[in-house]
């Protein structure tokens, strides 16, 4: 177990190993990338049975006061600041910390990288710039990995930020085109309005707590030596660095234009690393989020719920099929921001993996579509189960996951939250919770039987199946992607479920409440139902509710003109500000303060370079009068 | 025994002749030849004082001739390098008139 922090660290040596031999090595060293995760994969497995091995007794290993969930915390020195002697030194530690929500993102993290850049070997095939492809998944693999085993603050939010300008060179990784450019920039400054927010959290539990230790904030918070308002706020300023990454609501408009990016890098990013990282740090962050009755919680839950609402509405109307899927993404973000709302700390972490393998399935099949159609627009789709089979069966079991139909990860996942929320918060939440489903469930059907179903469009023969090299991991993930929900149960035997590995304080059983199973079960039934008539039978125009309520689908289609709202506040508001800043520069910074001094030296050197004649003369009168001058001086001193 | 006082009387009316050709000269050999008169000048100082003020404290006996010694020597050297840089400066520009030679400045 000690032996953790290696899994980031081979990613991080792989990263500039590729860069550096990679033009030297078969397939640009991409094979390094792939080696580096596979190992850190099968890593993640001897460390998982060191833990479930370990006991409170193990040494670095007891039981949470904060979680109540057994811990493991190998800690070593990083750098003393300030001087000892004055007895102000701070010592900066960092080490990995493994409990069993790190377990289970670096099962996830690891799982879905490997993944992913084995599909990648085949859909980035050719490209002229594999290599920097590799060794920046390499860096952004490891980043997430260390933001997911980090154990004190300043180390999360390292990794944090290195997540953030991963997901910058990947997005705009085709930077000739112009809309990948401004994806790119657009997700690496609306996330960092977020990270602003986290830094000034981390600052404050720092300055409150004098320490960047997670387990010493969540005691402080815990045991109330934090006041509730600092708490509190705390909590909030973690949570908008959550917000930014994990795309919430009003942050949410980075995720969609993410899609320029090359289709695997969605798919890592939406599944995996990146947009996770934010319900990882409220789970994480949970004792502080929680503290005091857990006010901040409601704004969580609230967050979430708005989130999912706006985002699975737009989803349905989305033509493009990799946005459908982001917005989905957001959507079900914003499900696990609703379920760790409403203390459901299990429900949102069983979500968060059984999300992420459907997720990076269908990313992974839409970006399979796409490699043979080279089509994104979902109306130039139809019938491509005829052409590629595998795809499109994978692609439905992922969207059928999700979807929430029973037996499959998504249902149970989506079921466990639908409980936390009808037991912790009021009826509107729950009502609204099951809108969210009904819709996931409606839009993911469209996408499947749009895409892959009915009459083969013209001009789509010459579809194929994509290489094994990328079916091969689609089939892997679907298998999870089917069969994930299987650990939810308290099997006969030793094992006790999911809830009895990670939890908080107390270990859940499985629980199925009756009317809420019967009632999703339903809902995503008759979305499924409903879809098909919709698109598939087309006895159902979806165009009713266009004739309708053409406004509601106008606003919706358009996004809720997010994007336009903010185009508006940066011209007018920002760029106002910025130009009276900018005004201010060069005026008193730059005229005053910069050339101000450089000018009157110009000046002075203009008159003192008279005395410079050039004539023998003048030197040499100068030189007598100076001797005499000071003959005289000396004779006055001495008189 | 002259006294001091008219060496030095003579020593400080060759400076200022020497003082005045610097000064007042155009031609740069003259210049330097008013240097060269400076420079005894000072050398008759020297060599007077030392054989007067011997004994005197501070003052060990040679210490006057040393010192015209060096500044015999330093002369010479100044005197070669100055000459060939007005042979240089003639041969380039046909003037040793120093107000001509004022590229030297701002």
């Amino acid at each position: 177990m000690e032996w953790a922090w290696l899994i980031p660290v081979l990613s991080f040596i792989a990263a500039p190993l590729i860069v550096i031999l990679g033009p030297k090595l078969p397939g640009k060293g991409s094979f390094l990338a792939i080696l580096a995760i596979a190992a850190g994969f099968v890593i993640f497995w001897a460390v998982l049975s060191g833990f479930l091995g370990a006991s409170p007794d193990s040494s670095h290993c007891e039981t949470s006061a904060d979680t109540g969930s057994l811990v493991c915390d190998y800690q070593q020195e990083w750098f003393h600041a300030g001087l000892a002697s004055l007895d102000q030194s701070v010592t900066l530690t960092w080490g990995t910390l493994i409990d069993p929500l790190t377990l289970a993102m670096l099962g996830l993290v690891t799982f879905v990288a490997l993944m992913v850049q084995v599909y990648s070997l085949g859909y980035m095939k050719g490209d002229p710039r594999l290599g920097w492809y590799y060794a920046v998944h390499a860096m952004f693999a490891g980043s997430m990995l260390t933001l997911v085993l980090a154990d004190n603050f300043l180390l999360l939010y390292m990794a944090w930020e290195l997540v953030g300008i991963c997901s910058y060179l990947l997005i705009g990784f085709w930077h000739e085109r112009p809309a990948a450019k401004e994806a790119a920039k657009k997700a690496f400054i609306v996330t960092r309005i977020g990270d602003v927010g986290l830094l000034v959290g981390i600052l404050l539990l720092w300055s409150e707590v004098g320490s960047f230790s997670m387990s010493e904030a969540f005691n402080a918070a815990t045991t109330g030596a934090m006041s509730e308002g600092v708490t509190t706020t705390a909590a909030l300023l973690l949570l908008l660095g959550a917000m930014g990454k994990s795309a919430q609501f009003p942050f949410h408009v980075w995720l969609p234009d993410a899609m320029e990016g090359p289709t695997p890098v969605s798919a890592l990013i939406h599944a995996a690393t990146m947009v996770v990282a934010g319900v990882y740090l409220v789970a994480r962050a949970f004792p502080i989020f929680q503290a005091y009755d857990g006010d901040a919680l409601l704004v969580v839950a609230v967050v979430g719920l708005v989130t999912a609402l706006m985002s699975a509405s737009i989803a349905l109307v989305s033509v493009d099929l990799k946005r459908i899927l982001a917005y989905s993404t957001i959507s079900h973000l914003g499900l696990m921001m609703l379920s760790l709302g409403a203390f459901g700390y299990t429900a949102a972490i069983f979500h968060l993996l059984a999300h992420g393998f459907a997720k990076a399935l269908l990313f992974l099949g839409a970006g399979s579509v796409m490699h043979s159609t080279e089509a994104q627009d979902i109306r130039q789709m139809g019938g491509l189960i005829k052409v590629m089979p595998i795809t499109a069966i994978v692609f439905s079991v992922g969207a059928l996951s999700l979807g929430g139909i029973p037996l499959l990860a998504g249902f149970w996942s989506k079921d466990e939250i639908l409980n936390a929320v009808s037991q912790n918060r009021n009826p509107v939440f729950i009502a609204t919770a099951f809108v969210v489903a009904f819709m996931s469930a409606f839009y993911m059907a469209r996408a499947m039987f749009v895409v892959f179903f009915g009459q083969l469009r013209q001009g789509l023969d010459h579809a194929h199946e994509s290489p094994w090299l990328m079916t091969a991991p689609m089939m892997m993930l679907a298998v999870l992607a089917a069969g994930f929900g299987l650990i939810n149960f308290n099997w006969p035997g030793a094992f006790p479920g999911f809830g009895g590995l990670i939890y908080f304080h107390e270990a859940e059983d499985f629980h199925f409440n009756l009317w809420i199973g019967v009632l999703s079960t339903v809902l995503a039934l008759g979305a499924f139902w409903l879809a098909s008539l919709c698109y598939l039978r087309e006895r159902i125009s979806p165009d009713i509710l266009r004739q309708k309520a053409p406004w509601l689908a106008v606003v919706v289609e358009n996004k809720y003109y997010f994007d336009e709202v903010y185009q508006w506040a940066v011209d007018r508001l920002v760029l106002t500000v910025s130009g009276f800043v900018a005004l201010f520069d060069r005026a008193v910074v730059n005229d005053v303060g910069v050339n101000g001094p450089a000018d009157t030296v110009r000046r002075v050197g203009f008159v003192l370079r008279l005395h410079v004649t050039g004539h023998l003369y003048s030197y040499a009168l100068a030189m007598v009068l100076g001797t005499v001058g000071l003959a005289v001086l000396w004779w006055l001193r001495s008189v | 025994m002259v006294p001091l006082a008219y060496f030095q009387l003579v020593s400080a009316g060759l400076f200022a002749i020497g003082l005045y050709g610097v000064l007042a000269r155009r031609s740069a050999v003259l210049i330097v030849m008013s240097i060269e008169l400076m420079l005894n000048a000072v050398n008759i100082n020297l060599i007077a004082a030392s054989s007067h003020l011997e004994g005197l404290a501070n003052f060990a006996q040679f210490d006057g001739q040393i010192i015209a010694i060096f500044v015999i020597t330093v002369a010479a050297a100044e005197v070669g390098l100055g000459l060939a840089i007005i042979l240089r400066i003639h041969r380039n520009r046909s003037t040793v008139n120093v107000d001509e030679i004022d590229l030297m400045k701002w």
